[in-house]
Formats: structure tokens, C-alpha cells, sequence
């Protein structure tokens, strides 16, 4: 707690409260215009209104749903399609550049097809999320698992080990690690898609209120949904490293 | 207790790397097999645990697999597993309940003078401290045949003092048979009954055989002194320069020929 006031984190709190209260300032006394750059506390007194009515909670809701949906579901697919391409050349052979492909190309821009698709409830969201998410995973697993210590394979084969023992010995934490290392990542993908989801058509969500702020040109409401967002996001991105630190702890111990 | 006949062994397309080689290891004895660096002896040692398959010839063990055991040149530990669940790994496999295999871990490791150190993950480890667990989890298992590729190699010269001479103190007082790769031709001598030197490859085979007239128990520092230690040193080298000389073109030959005289 000591070092939170010393050091680095003493002069970025500075910094912070020098800009903040200079930005604060400067809109007060009309230098800048509010209307476009609306003072912190404007932008702050919203996010405490949505809060008190609780006015907020089922965007929240929605988005971290449809975020948290996707990512599971991303991993688990990224997963499965990685394990299965690695230990099947053929299946690897068509996977692979589907997979490239989808990984070259900005995946987001598969928005309006999912709405199409499916409709602009909550299963469009899940699905844009879905699809960031499990490129990114399918390819952590599949080079984690041809990556994998050969070394490790032998050495466990010649203490006796069959298939069963290999998978769960040296393969599965391997996949963990791979995919571990990658969580972080994941998780702001996800949530790029649920906001950018809800963003493009929607009636619910973090994005659908940012398109209703910049439909109306509310700047106050805009910036207060960005800094929710990447609070909620540096939030996630906490609890995944924790996550990360206690699985890979033969890492970092 | 181990024997190859007419082994040959390619690499796909290959020249054969190994080709004829015959090798007979009765129980009780502890072979080295030196030879140039490259010739195929860590592909011959990987034919007898069945990671490699032969292209011809047979290999032919006369124990059970579960009683052979082999201790790998590096010391990749699988880096997730805590030394304790390393050394219990292969006990497992045999089928042991997990909690029985750990307390037979924890003892090995106390052993192999690691007691203490279950806990802790291979990168916490020394490397001298991880060989001493990839020995623990070779001996765990009681093997009656037990194979090494240049298992000290990458250790400083008092690690690898202490390390040989305690599986040593293990290897006789159970009686192991050994069939132990090396480069360090002293090594070879000090320790076994019998050293094969596998000729220059491709198409290595046995070039010789050569039985070390030394009884056992040794004093590994003592035995060097030995005028018989000596004799076979020198008629050891002979044979091995032969087999380097046409692989080392003017750097490597006046440094052979000092030994030589
Ligand atoms: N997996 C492999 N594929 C192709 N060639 C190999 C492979 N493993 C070893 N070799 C070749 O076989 C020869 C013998 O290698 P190795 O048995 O490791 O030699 P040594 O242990 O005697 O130094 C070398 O020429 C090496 O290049
Ligand atoms: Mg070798």
C-alpha cells in the first residue's frame, strides 16, 4: 500500500490530478467548449446518475452477458478446433486458412452480417464476440500444440505413459498455458465485440447507448461511456491476469 | 538382459546412420558405448527404449519395459509439475493410487539428497538439482535396466563428481545393468566393465570392444591412477582417433596426435 504513494504512482496521481483539474478549469471558465469536451465532473455527475437510478444496469448487463457469453464460448470452440487440427493434418489442412483469413481481416466488419443473420438481440453480440475470440484462441492452441516440447513427449512416454497420461500431462498444460498467455487479450476482444455488436443495431447495451450519444451529440454521455467501458475492461483484464498468475504459477512462482 | 542383432537404422531417405551393429549386455554389467560426436549413439540408445524404430535388425530386452528406465542427456522436467509430481509420474503410470506415488516420490527425492525440495517447481531448481530429480524419477520405478545419453554432460566438473559417484554407490548396490552413452573416454573406463566404441557414421558399427580389467566396487577418484586405468586409456584414445582422424582436417588432427605419443 506504502508504494502506491511513492514513486511512479505518486507522480502519475500528480499528473492525473494536474490534468484533470486543468481540463476542469479550462471548460468552467469557457475555453474550451462543453459541448464537445464537456468538464469531468459533468462527465462523472452522469455516470453517478446512472448509478443512483440505476438506469444502467441492464446495458451492463447486456454487454457483459453478451461479452462473457462469446468469450466462453470462443475459448471453448478455439479450443477444441485447435486440439482437433493439431492431432488431424487433414482437418488442419482446411482449418488453417479459413482461420487465417479470418484472423487477416478485421472480424468486426462481420457485424452487419451477424444482425442479418441473427437478429438484433443478444445472440448477434454473442456471436461477433464469438468470432473474435475463437480465431485468436484456435490459433494459441494449434501452434501451442505442434509447438509443444517434444522433449517433454518422450520423457513422458518413456516413464510409461500412454496417450491418456500424455494428453493430460504435457498437452493440456500446455494448451492452458498457451491459452492463458492469450486470456488478456481475449477478454478485450470480446468486449469489442459485444460493444461494437450493440454499437452497429441494437435496442440494449454499453454500445447501444454510445450510438444513441452520438445520434443525439451528446459528448457528455459519449465520453462517460468510454470511460465505463474501459473500466469494466481494466476490471476484466485484472481478474484474467489473476486468473493467469494462479494457473501458470509454475511460471511465475 | 539387452541384446541388438544386425541393427540398421535410416532416418527417412537417408543414408543409414546405424547399419549391422550387434550388442550383447549381460545382467550386472555396466556398459559405455563411446564413439565420434554425431555417429549415432543417442539414436542407438533410442532404438533400444522403442522411441525409434529400427529399419532392420532387432532389439531384443530381456526385462520387462516397465523395469527399463532411461535418464535423457538434458533435464526437461515437465515444467508445470512440481518436482514431487515429476519423480511421482512414472509411479503413476505403473498404476499407483496418487497419494501412495507422492510419498514414494517424497522419499526418492530425500534420496537423491532432496529432501525438502517436493514442493518446488523445476525453474526453481539448479540444473544440478534437476538431474538429481530426472535420477530420482528413473530409480523411483526400481528399474533392473537402466539407460543413460552422456547423462552429466551439461554439469560443472564437482556437480558431476558427486552426481556419478552416487548413482554409482546405487548401481552397485543393486546390482543395475547399465548401458551408459558417453563422450568422456575416462568416464567410460572409471565406470563400466566394458566400453563399445561405435565407429564414424553413417553407417556406424561397433568398431570395438574393449573390457575394463578394473574390479568393482572403484574409487572413482582412485581408479585413474590405476597403471591398468592408464594402459586402456591410451589404447582407447588410439582406437578413437582413428575413427576422428578423417573427420578432422588439420585443426583437429596435431592436438590427437599429442595424446598419441
Ligand atoms: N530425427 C532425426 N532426423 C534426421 N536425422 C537425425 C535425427 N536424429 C539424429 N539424426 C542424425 O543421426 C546422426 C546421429 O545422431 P545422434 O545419434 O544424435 O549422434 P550422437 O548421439 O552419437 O552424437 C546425426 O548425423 C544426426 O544428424
Ligand atoms: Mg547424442
Amino acid at each position: 500500500m506504502t508504494r502506491l504513494l511513492t514513486g511512479v504512482y505518486l507522480r502519475r496521481t500528480i499528473a492525473l490530478v494536474i490534468f484533470l483539474g486543468g481540463w476542469e478549469l479550462l471548460s468552467r471558465n469557457g475555453y474550451i467548449d462543453p459541448f464537445y469536451l464537456p468538464p469531468p465532473s459533468a462527465i462523472w455527475g452522469w455516470v453517478q446518475g446512472q448509478f443512483a437510478t440505476g438506469a444502467i444496469f441492464p446495458h451492463m448487463q447486456a454487454t457483459f452477458g453478451a461479452a462473457l457469453i462469446g468469450l466462453a464460448l470462443g475459448i471453448i470452440a478455439g479450443i477444441m478446433l485447435g486440439f482437433t487440427a493439431a492431432l488431424m493434418p487433414y482437418l488442419a489442412e482446411l482449418l488453417e486458412p479459413v482461420m487465417a483469413m479470418l484472423n487477416a481481416i478485421p472480424r468486426v466488419i462481420l457485424a452487419p452480417l451477424f444482425i442479418i443473420w441473427l437478429g438484433i438481440d443478444l445472440s448477434s453480440k454473442v456471436a461477433l464476440s464469438f468470432i473474435l475470440v475463437v480465431v485468436l484462441t484456435f490459433f494459441a492452441v494449434y501452434n501451442g500444440i505442434k509447438d509443444v516440447d517434444y522433449r517433454l513427449v518422450e520423457r513422458v512416454r518413456t516413464l510409461g505413459g500412454g496417450p491418456l497420461v500424455l494428453i493430460r500431462e504435457v498437452y493440456v498444460p500446455s494448451v492452458v498455458a498457451w491459452v492463458m498467455g492469450n486470456l488478456k487479450v481475449a477478454v478485450g476482444f470480446a468486449f469489442t465485440g459485444a460493444v461494437v455488436g450493440e454499437f452497429v443495431a441494437s435496442a440494449r447495451g454499453l454500445g447501444y447507448l454510445l450510438s444513441y450519444a452520438q445520434s443525439t451529440y451528446n459528448a457528455t454521455m459519449t465520453m462517460a461511456l468510454i470511460f465505463l467501458i474501459m473500466v469494466f475492461v481494466m476490471i476484466l483484464f485484472t481478474l484474467a491476469g489473476l486468473l493467469e498468475r494462479h494457473l501458470l504459477r509454475w511460471k511465475y512462482a | 538382459m539387452l541384446t541388438i542383432e544386425q541393427l540398421s537404422l535410416a532416418f527417412g531417405r537417408n543414408e543409414p546412420v546405424l547399419e549391422d551393429v550387434d550388442l550383447t549386455l549381460e545382467p550386472g554389467r555396466f556398459m559405455s558405448l563411446i564413439g565420434p560426436s554425431g555417429c549415432g549413439k543417442s539414436t542407438l540408445l533410442r532404438a533400444v527404449t522403442g522411441l525409434q524404430r529400427p529399419s532392420s535388425g532387432r532389439v531384443h530386452l530381456n526385462v520387462e519395459r516397465k523395469h527399463v528406465a532411461f535418464l535423457f542427456q538434458d533435464d526437461a522436467l515437465l515444467p508445470w509439475r512440481s518436482a514431487r509430481d515429476n519423480v511421482a509420474l512414472g509411479l503413476r503410470n505403473q498404476g499407483r493410487s496418487k497419494r501412495a506415488a507422492r510419498a514414494i516420490a517424497d522419499e526418492w527425492l530425500a534420496a537423491v539428497g532432496l529432501d525438502g525440495f517436493g514442493d518446488r517447481w523445476p525453474r526453481q531448481l539448479s540444473g544440478g538439482q534437476r538431474k538429481r530429480v530426472a535420477i530420482a524419477q528413473c530409480l523411483a520405478l526400481q528399474p533392473r535396466l537402466l539407460l543413460m545419453d552422456e547423462p552429466f554432460a551439461s554439469l560443472d566438473a564437482i556437480v558431476r563428481h558427486y552426481l556419478t559417484s552416487d548413482l554409482l554407490n546405487w548401481v552397485e548396490r543393486e546390482r543395475l545393468t547399465v548401458l551408459m552413452v558417453t563422450h568422456d573416454l575416462e568416464e567410460a573406463i572409471a565406470l563400466s566393465d566394458q566400453v563399445v566404441l561405435l565407429g564414424n557414421g553413417p553407417r556406424a558399427h561397433i568398431k570395438g570392444r574393449f573390457d575394463v580389467p578394473l574390479e568393482r566396487p572403484r574409487d572413482l577418484v582412485q581408479v585413474r591412477t590405476d597403471p591398468r586405468f592408464t594402459a586402456l586409456a591410451q589404447q582407447l584414445w588410439r582406437a578413437l582417433s582413428e575413427e576422428v582422424a578423417p573427420l578432422a582436417s588439420g585443426i583437429g588432427r596435431p592436438a590427437l596426435k599429442v595424446v598419441n605419443e
